[in-house]
């Protein structure tokens, strides 16, 4: 089951080894712009993620970066500007006059099957226990034969440390324990990317650290991640590249070094002087 | 005797003695021009003649049918009332607005009596195998539940408005289409919200399908009206009647609240489900799951 260069005890060889995405720039979104009525929340946004690479957008609140996350598995949709995602369109396809039009519901459907998303209030289906959560879409969405979905399933509750609680259901776990099965759920489809929003600002401190953990070994794995987050130690750590967006801007972009340490622009200073 | 009375006591007091003597008039006035024969009430209780048999199952066999019919339109009225596609808002507000400002009484004389009248459309009498069903009961199970269908849109409405936008988004972002959402996620929680209001609606139902009678469905209240026709025991009959129906009231509401305590599972006042710990309830009932919780199995030490 274990793909090659992947150690057996690992969140990836769980799900057999680091999915491929298809292309080498996972995410390729070109000239995003977003309103919500007559708010501009995202201005000519352009960023690119290529394989392997995790990228950590910080700024502050309504600064846009969570909407730009949802417009990349299609949750919000977007007024102008090209998003793909494994080199194909996401949420549109192209009218002849260079026009966007909304793509059918099956596409899209297809299309977020490759991207995981984890969410702030992680939430987690309540009326089931933490390893039908993790089944779930492999059967009903994938088609996986219900024992293999569990197998995987049961590996993915192991690596991220909660083998024990396969039959409790939800509110009887902790916020840190949710969160890490919301990430064991969303690594079930075996996504090429995956999103983060905001995925430690809703714990009590004592239980980010766990989490964390989950994060960065995935991301020494070699998963491809986007992740919204405040986290400065998990940025220095695992990040290929900081961006900071202000104002539905992308404001500067660099190496977490590059941005925490010597910020060129004003705003990132300020923010930063903010939030250390 | 009376007026002083009220005057001089509190309201409470006025009431009970206004009642006694209400009683006291109708059994001194019974005994006058009407006299009771409690057999009539008894056996209709105890040794029921096959067509009380026949009516009760008939009330509840209805009842059961056109309620299930009524959910399972009531959640495509639901849906449709909050669908994109604007035709589909359009018939099913069209719908709602008919079947409930309309009484349920009229649409059943229009749809059986009136269509029949008309040409319009004769309603059938099925027959397959074992089961055979007559024209009037059909009718009347299938409009009781069309009407029902109405009312039950804004209970599976407000239920699905219950449900966190979160779970569709989960749901969503893991490839689920519109209707592995709905199917899995968002109406299995949705059901917790309207299974009380359900409930009461089947307990609604369970007396309403008495207005069949109008189309001569043979169920509980048509036949103890018959009943009293024939032997002129109105008195005793129909309490007799009243008794069934408070029967089937009351167990149904034994089951409903059963029913409840399974759905809650996974929720904060709910029992833990099959592999938790099973506790007395009146713990969690008491103290809430977390009480429970905490003292079982030690999850409450982060």
């Amino acid at each position: 089951m274990t793909a090659p260069g992947t150690a057996p005890g690992s969140l990836l060889g769980a799900i057999g080894g680091v999915p491929r995405p298809e292309t080498d720039v996972v995410v390729d979104a070109r000239n995003v712009n977003k309103w919500f009525g007559r708010l501009h929340v995202l201005k000519d946004v352009s960023i690119q993620v290529k394989r392997q690479e995790v990228v950590v957008v910080i700024g502050p609140s309504g600064s846009g970066k969570t909407t730009f996350m949802r417009c990349i598995n299609h949750l919000e949709k977007i007024q102008s500007g090209r998003i793909f995602v494994n080199g194909r369109l996401i949420g549109y396809r192209e009218a002849g006059s260079g026009k966007l039009v909304e793509d059918k519901e099956k596409n899209i459907a297809l299309q977020r099957q490759e991207i995981g998303m984890v969410f702030q209030r992680f939430n987690l289906f309540p009326h089931m226990t933490a390893l039908e959560n993790i089944i779930e879409a492999p059967i009903q969405v994938r088609g996986t034969p219900r024992e293999e979905a569990v197998a995987v399933g049961r590996a993915l509750l192991d690596r991220v440390g909660l083998a024990a609680k396969e039959s409790v259901y939800p509110n009887q776990l902790s916020g840190g324990q949710q969160q890490r099965i919301a990430i064991a759920r969303a690594l079930a489809m075996k996504p090429a990317l995956m999103l983060f929003d905001e995925p430690t600002s809703a714990l009590d401190p004592e239980m980010i650290g766990e989490v964390l953990e989950v994060m960065k070994e995935l991301a020494r794995e070699g998963m491809t991640m986007i992740v919204v987050s405040h986290e400065m130690g998990f940025a220095r750590e695992v990040a290929n590249r900081v961006v900071m967006m202000d104002d539905g801007v992308v404001v500067e972009e660099g190496t977490p070094d590059q941005v925490f340490s010597s910020p060129k622009q004003d705003r990132t200073k300020v923010f930063l002087s903010k939030i250390l | 005797m009376t007026a002083s009375l009220f005057s001089r006591s509190g309201t409470r007091r006025a009431l009970l003695v206004g009642c006694l003597v209400l009683v006291a008039l109708t059994v001194s006035g019974c005994s006058k021009t009407y006299s009771v024969r409690p057999q009539f009430f008894w056996d209709s209780l105890f040794h029921p003649s096959p067509a009380i048999v026949n009516g009760l199952g008939l009330t509840l066999g209805i009842s059961v049918v056109a309620q299930f019919l009524g959910v399972i339109l009531g959640v495509f009225a639901a849906l449709g009332k909050m669908a994109k596609f604007r035709p589909f808002r359009t018939i099913a507000n069209i719908y709602i607005w008919v079947f409930r400002g309309t009484p349920l009484l009229v649409q059943l004389s229009f749809f059986f009596y009136g269509f029949a009248t008309a040409g319009l459309f004769k309603w059938p009498t099925v027959t397959s195998g074992p089961i055979y069903i007559l024209p009037e009961v059909l009718a009347g199970t299938v409009i009781l539940g069309v009407n029902e269908g109405a009312y039950m849109a804004e209970i599976v409405r407000a239920g699905i408005l219950a449900v966190d936008p979160g779970q569709t988004e989960a749901a969503k972002s893991l490839g689920m289409t519109y209707g592995q959402t709905m199917r899995r996620i968002v109406l299995p929680q949705a059901a917790r919200v309207i299974v009380p209001p359900l409930g009461n609606e089947f307990n609604n139902m369970l007396k309403t399908t008495s207005l069949l009678s109008v189309l001569s469905v043979m169920e509980l209240y048509n036949t103890f009206s018959v009943a009293a026709g024939n032997s002129f025991a109105s008195f005793e009959l129909f309490a007799a009647a009243a008794v069934w129906y408070l029967l089937l009231t009351t167990i149904w509401g034994l089951v409903q609240s059963r029913i409840e305590r399974r759905l809650a599972r996974g929720t904060a006042t709910g029992s833990s489900g099959p592999s938790g710990p099973q506790g007395p309830g009146w713990r969690n009932r008491f103290f809430g799951r977390q009480y429970y919780d905490a003292s079982a199995s030690g999850l409450g030490g982060h």
